[in-house]
């Protein structure tokens, strides 16, 4: 190919000495079906405009130029990835679609946990919430289902679904202590949203980033506990960020989101200490629940 | 033992603490209390157990950081050598096209044999998309380099099959081949229109005005044919700028060849981009 260009090089170089207008060697590389040849060859700057109508899909005219063979295999690979891209396009457009159904399930859940704030009875709110967990389960199975399409691309489109699924996780760890005053563990939670880790499952920073999401909320809710007259909340919710505090300073972590929210966990320890304190020197806290202080 | 015996008592006392609540409620929290503690029992509640699963999540972290690390390593050591390759191919002129290209192509194959190979090693199954903005900046050059090189030689333009088939011997058999996406395959053409540009001007300064020519066709042909695939990318956003780019890559060339056409024999090359300055090709004697 390039040979026949360095054969070129001699004859252009004698014609530069008189400059003859270059249309047979210029029609040997543009496009045949073209009609802006003379067009191009005064004016280059005219030819930014007549660029784009040729290049709709429905009116797309392929080139065929003097390199026949090579120009037909670029533009079928270019086919080829716009093929590809609009059907990666389109699962992105299904997975959004199921994405939105879980954000709306999400909101309400949220609505109706809030209602611990206002002393609502814990295994009411929970059973009212898990009905809605059924329907989380259900979305997630169709996301796993959409990316069975594709697979190896989990984390392609993750990012679609990242969010979300930490505020998913921060609920259910949320509606786990309120249970049972422990913590949900990654696979518990993974369980909750029947989720399994080798097909389709629950990113462990995700999980993280939830958990810090959850403890961001804990604060609130005591403050609004003692103001309801449980004065032993403080306590219990203290010792128990206070551990899930000393865990997270466990982790190696790197200068991202979860670091910030991470972060953010220690001001609501403090915050939480801090209620507790004014409980306490209040002597709001009753002699027995003293006795387990020391216990715990 | 004595973590079960605690938080039964941290039970108990929850039920004498509780405000205003009625015996028939305290007769439930008694009953699930059983449950309460064979689940705590399952969910490891204590100070103890929580740290033994954050451990598990500290050594998932700790090992996945060291892979990303490692894949950004290996993504600047395959961006520097390839952008070496990129610089050998711009050493080309009419005299020593043969040992440029050698040479280049050489270098090449080494980017491939020791860089890209080791990124292969890290990135097997789902880390090939977890990990794809640690490494996509050095595959991005590699696609670049790549192109420019082989378009050099013959011409065309290598395609992403074409590079991937380079790519599949250097895996073990038993490993997966790393093969680069559709997506940074893209991004890599965009800049490799960059470098034409330079070439096209570098060429013309030496008088190899054919040769620039059918880089302006082949940028043209590009630059037609990414416009319909950008919007469906999935980073379309920088792809954008980058198609802006492209087009001002080619209209420099287009000028270029317009100023060669139009001022023949006095030909001065263009100002303004960082082509060495080989001046003056045949500049007219006034008699």
């Amino acid at each position: 190919m390039m040979n026949s260009a360095f054969r070129n090089v001699h004859f252009t170089a004698s014609r530069l000495i008189n400059p003859k207008p270059f249309s047979s060697s210029i029609l040997h590389f543009l496009p045949l079906c073209s009609g802006d040849v003379s067009h191009r060859r005064s004016n280059p700057l005219r030819h930014r405009n007549s660029v784009s109508p040729s290049s709709f899909s429905s009116f797309y005219i392929p080139m065929a130029g003097g390199d026949g063979q090579v120009s037909l295999s670029l533009e079928k690979q270019f086919e080829n990835f716009r093929v590809q891209l609009e059907e990666s396009a389109a699962l992105r457009e299904q997975i959004r679609a199921v994405v939105m159904e879980i954000e709306s399930a999400t909101r309400l859940i949220q609505a109706n946990l809030v209602l611990v704030h206002q002393s609502r009875p814990i295994p009411e709110v929970i059973e009212k919430a898990k009905e809605k967990i059924v329907d989380l389960k259900k979305f997630y199975g169709r996301l796993a289902e959409i990316l069975q399409k594709c697979p190896g691309q989990y984390y392609r489109y993750h990012g679609d679904w990242r969010s979300e699924t930490q505020a998913v996780v921060s609920q259910l760890a949320f509606m786990h202590w309120l249970e049972t005053g422990t913590l949900l563990v990654h696979t518990e939670a993974e369980e909750k949203l029947g989720l399994n880790s080798l097909e389709f499952g629950l990113e462990t920073e995700d999980y993280l980033t939830g958990i810090c999401f959850m403890s961001n909320d804990l604060p609130r809710y005591v403050v609004n506990r003692v103001t309801a007259g449980d004065y032993d909340c403080p306590r219990k919710v203290m010792n128990f960020l206070t551990d899930l505090h000393a865990a997270f300073r466990m982790l190696n972590l790197r200068n991202d989101f979860l670091r910030k929210k991470f972060d953010s966990m220690k001001y609501d320890l403090r915050r939480v200490e801090e209620v507790y304190y004014d409980v306490k020197i209040r002597g709001l806290i009753s002699a027995g629940d003293q006795e387990i202080q020391g216990q715990s | 033992m004595l973590s079960c015996s605690s938080s039964a008592f941290q039970r108990v006392a929850f039920m004498l603490m509780a405000p205003k609540l009625k015996p028939q409620r305290l007769h439930q929290i008694a009953e699930t209390g059983v449950e309460q503690l064979v689940k705590k029992a399952r969910t490891m509640s204590t100070e103890s157990s929580m740290k033994d699963a954050f451990s598990t999540y500290a050594d998932y972290l700790n090992n996945f950081n060291e892979k990303r690390e490692r894949v950004v390593k290996a993504s600047r050591d395959i961006t520097m050598n390839s952008k070496k390759v990129i610089f050998q191919v711009h050493r080309l002129s009419k005299d020593n096209k043969e040992e440029v290209l050698e040479k280049a192509g050489k270098d090449l194959e080494a980017v491939r044999d020791q860089h890209f190979a080791q990124l292969m090693r890290e990135l097997q199954g789902t880390d090939f998309w977890k990990l794809r903005r640690a490494y996509s900046p050095g595959v991005q050059e590699y696609v670049e380099a790549a192109t420019f090189y082989k378009f050099c030689l013959s011409g065309t333009l290598c395609t992403l099959d074409e590079i991937n088939t380079t790519l599949v011997p250097l895996s073990d058999p038993s490993l997966e081949p790393l093969q680069i996406n559709i997506l940074d395959y893209i991004l890599g053409l965009a800049d490799l229109t960059g470098e034409l540009m330079r070439m096209a001007i570098g060429r013309i300064s030496d008088g190899e005005i054919e040769f620039a020519q059918r880089i302006c066709q082949f940028v043209r042909q590009i630059h037609r044919e990414l416009m319909l695939v950008v919007p469906k990318m999935d980073d379309s956003y920088d792809m954008k700028s980058k198609m802006e780019v492209m087009l001002q890559s080619v209209i420099k060339i287009e000028n270029a060849c317009f100023s060669v056409h139009v001022r023949g024999s006095e030909y001065i090359p263009l100002l303004g981009d960082d082509a060495p300055t080989s001046y003056l090709l045949g500049a007219a004697v006034v008699e």
